[in-house]
């Protein structure tokens, strides 16, 4: 390139560039390689604290004793990590039909109407909403009446967060599968219920997985919206559903702030668990993608 | 220069389909008036034309003059399109389909459709064609392989891939897709195929054997086809209709059309100084 300017034009030692322009160039760079270097750092240093606190955690114990009573010794987290399983599956499995459903109503059969575009705007607040609110609704509408705090409020709790999110990628998905598709479907005589599900949910099957796997990963950390519904339960975990539930997330807030040490310690050890398994989810999310770029 | 001797100088494309037309053979769809909108931009003008059996029809004019409009008229899979609407007549077997009473799916099992795109479906080549015969037939699973064979081989598709039949449809080349789609359509056992483009996203081998096996399908499918292509449908098609500006100009037997054309405007299309 430099060859043939020099050779048509005259020599380029007086650049048509204004200086300003390359010091402007050069200062935004600068800010932005900065920036991201600073993101970085903090994120490199978040994880390298929680892997060398956590992993002194992990113990043979950690995933087959319950957590310890205020002042004993050893113990683990497993019953907190059962109880997370099962609010976290409450949570997606409500959230999945409910999610999906609407995000196909909304790419498929509502697309500009006005109820479309209003639950489409009520989706996005309640994506941003702060957990903590959702929480508290919960508590005023489960917990309170109910008279005592619940597996189930946390389930429901994780599911209301769940679902914006699930009809978000839903019809973001659906709305990638090309018109031309569903034209064909129509145009074989295809009612447009099987257009939907023989056609656009296929050709959009991955994303939608995907979208349902970041929800898991979503609400597998959240605290806040289970500190009033399902708050926490010491003891081994029992199938009752209807009284408090352990989780990792509010197990993890209440030993961090403890006196003991052993505490302290399994606060760690739960931390890098639920950051580990968020991790894999968003893995997992990536190679379900993954093979249907490539074809 | 004058239109006589521009006539004299240029000689106009000639017609090569195999088939001559057969202006005895019934009519299978009579457009009668139709007014077509896009909301308020009015796409058609009081279109009237027919369409006999068991011949091609091509649509043919520059971008935008409302030959694939036109076509879409015919399984109404403009109805798709709330702001889309039709008005006048369109007779099929000398039954309305405009009229409210139609029943959309049963139509358009009798009226296929190929579209510019190849368009098939995310599951394998077997289920691709199986998918318009599950939709109206419950056929043992037998009968039903022998119906996606037959159409595969009409199709001219059955040697390249009655080995991987389980294989997604998608993996196919875009040649294979398109001939696909074809057999998707005459698994049907439709009456009327419209193809709206059907090769224009093509390379010209692929584009051959398409044209070759339209030309077959002539011999049990009313065909319509909305073209680019003027050499396509002087090669392919026994009736031609030249349309601009949502206007139909000029309707007649490709042959005549081709050679010697009654309209101005239409001669100055097929030779080039305009669109």
């Amino acid at each position: 390139m430099d060859a043939i300017n020099t050779l048509a034009a005259p020599p380029l030692v007086q650049s048509r560039v204004r200086p300003g322009r390359r010091r402007a160039d050069a200062i935004l760079r600068g800010f932005c390689a900065f920036a991201t270097l600073l993101g970085i750092i903090v994120l490199g240093s978040i994880l390298l604290m929680l892997i060398v606190e956590g992993v002194r955690g992990f113990t043979p114990t950690l995933l087959t004793q319950p957590t310890p009573g205020p002042g004993s010794e050893g113990g683990g987290i497993a019953n907190a990590v059962l109880g997370s399983l099962i609010l976290t599956t409450i949570g997606i499995v409500i959230a999945t039909p409910v999610g999906v459903m609407a995000g196909t109503f909304l790419a498929e059969y509502g697309r500009t109407s006005k109820l479309a575009v209003l639950i489409r705007f009520l989706n996005d607040i309640l994506l941003s909403a702060p957990s903590i609110l959702i929480g508290l609704f919960v508590y005023t509408l489960m917990v309170r009446p109910m008279g005592s705090y619940s597996g189930w409020a946390g389930g429901i709790a994780l599911a209301i967060i769940a679902t914006p999110v699930i009809v978000r990628t839903t019809e973001d998905m659906l709305s990638l599968v090309p018109g031309t598709l569903r034209e064909a479907g129509a145009a074989l005589g295809a009612p447009p219920s099987m257009v939907i599900m023989k056609v656009s949910w296929r050709a959009a099957s991955a994303g939608i997985v995907t979208g349902i796997i970041l929800a898991l990963a979503r609400i597998a950390g959240e605290t806040a919206p289970l500190l009033f519904t399902a708050l926490n339960n010491n003891s081994w975990f029992s199938p009752d559903l209807m009284g408090g539930v352990p989780n990792l997330p509010v197990m993890i807030y209440q030993f961090a702030l403890s006196p003991y040490a052993n505490w302290q310690q399994l606060a760690w050890a739960g931390a890098l668990l639920i950051t580990m398994t968020i991790l894999a989810l968003s893995v997992i999310a990536r190679l379900v993608i993954k093979p249907q770029r490539a074809r | 220069m004058s239109h006589a001797a521009a006539t004299a100088a240029e000689p106009l494309m000639q017609p090569s389909a195999k088939a001559g037309a057969d202006t005895k053979a019934p009519v299978r769809i009579a457009v009668k008036g139709l007014n077509f909108y896009y909301g308020q931009f009015h796409g058609l003008k009081d279109i009237n034309l027919n369409f006999h059996d068991r011949q091609v029809t091509a649509l043919i004019g520059p971008s935008g003059c409302g030959k694939s409009t036109l076509l879409r008229t015919f399984n109404r899979i403009y109805s798709l399109y709330p702001e889309q609407r039709a008005e006048g007549e369109i007779l099929l077997d000398g039954v309305n389909i405009l009229d409210s009473k139609v029943d959309l799916n049963d139509l358009r099992a009798r009226v296929g459709m190929v579209f510019q795109k190849p368009t098939p479906f995310p599951m394998s080549i077997y289920d691709n064609v199986a998918f318009g015969i599950r939709l109206y037939e419950k056929l043992p699973k037998s009968e039903l392989d022998d119906r996606v064979e037959a159409s595969l081989r009409k199709a001219a598709l059955w040697d390249e891939v009655k080995d991987k039949l389980k294989q997604s449809g998608m993996g196919l080349s875009g040649g294979q897709q398109q001939r696909l789609c074809i057999a998707r359509t005459v698994a049907q056992r439709p009456e009327v195929i419209l193809f709206d483009e059907p090769t224009s996203a093509l390379d010209p081998i692929s584009t051959g054997r398409i044209e070759e096996l339209i030309e077959q399908l002539r011999d049990e499918f009313t065909i319509a086809i909305v073209t680019h292509n003027m050499q396509q449908a002087a090669r392919i098609s026994q009736f031609t209709a030249f349309m601009y500006l949502g206007e139909l100009i000029e309707f007649s037997q490709t042959e005549k059309m081709f050679m010697n054309p009654t309209e101005r405007r239409t001669q100055d299309y097929i030779t080039g100084r305009f669109g």
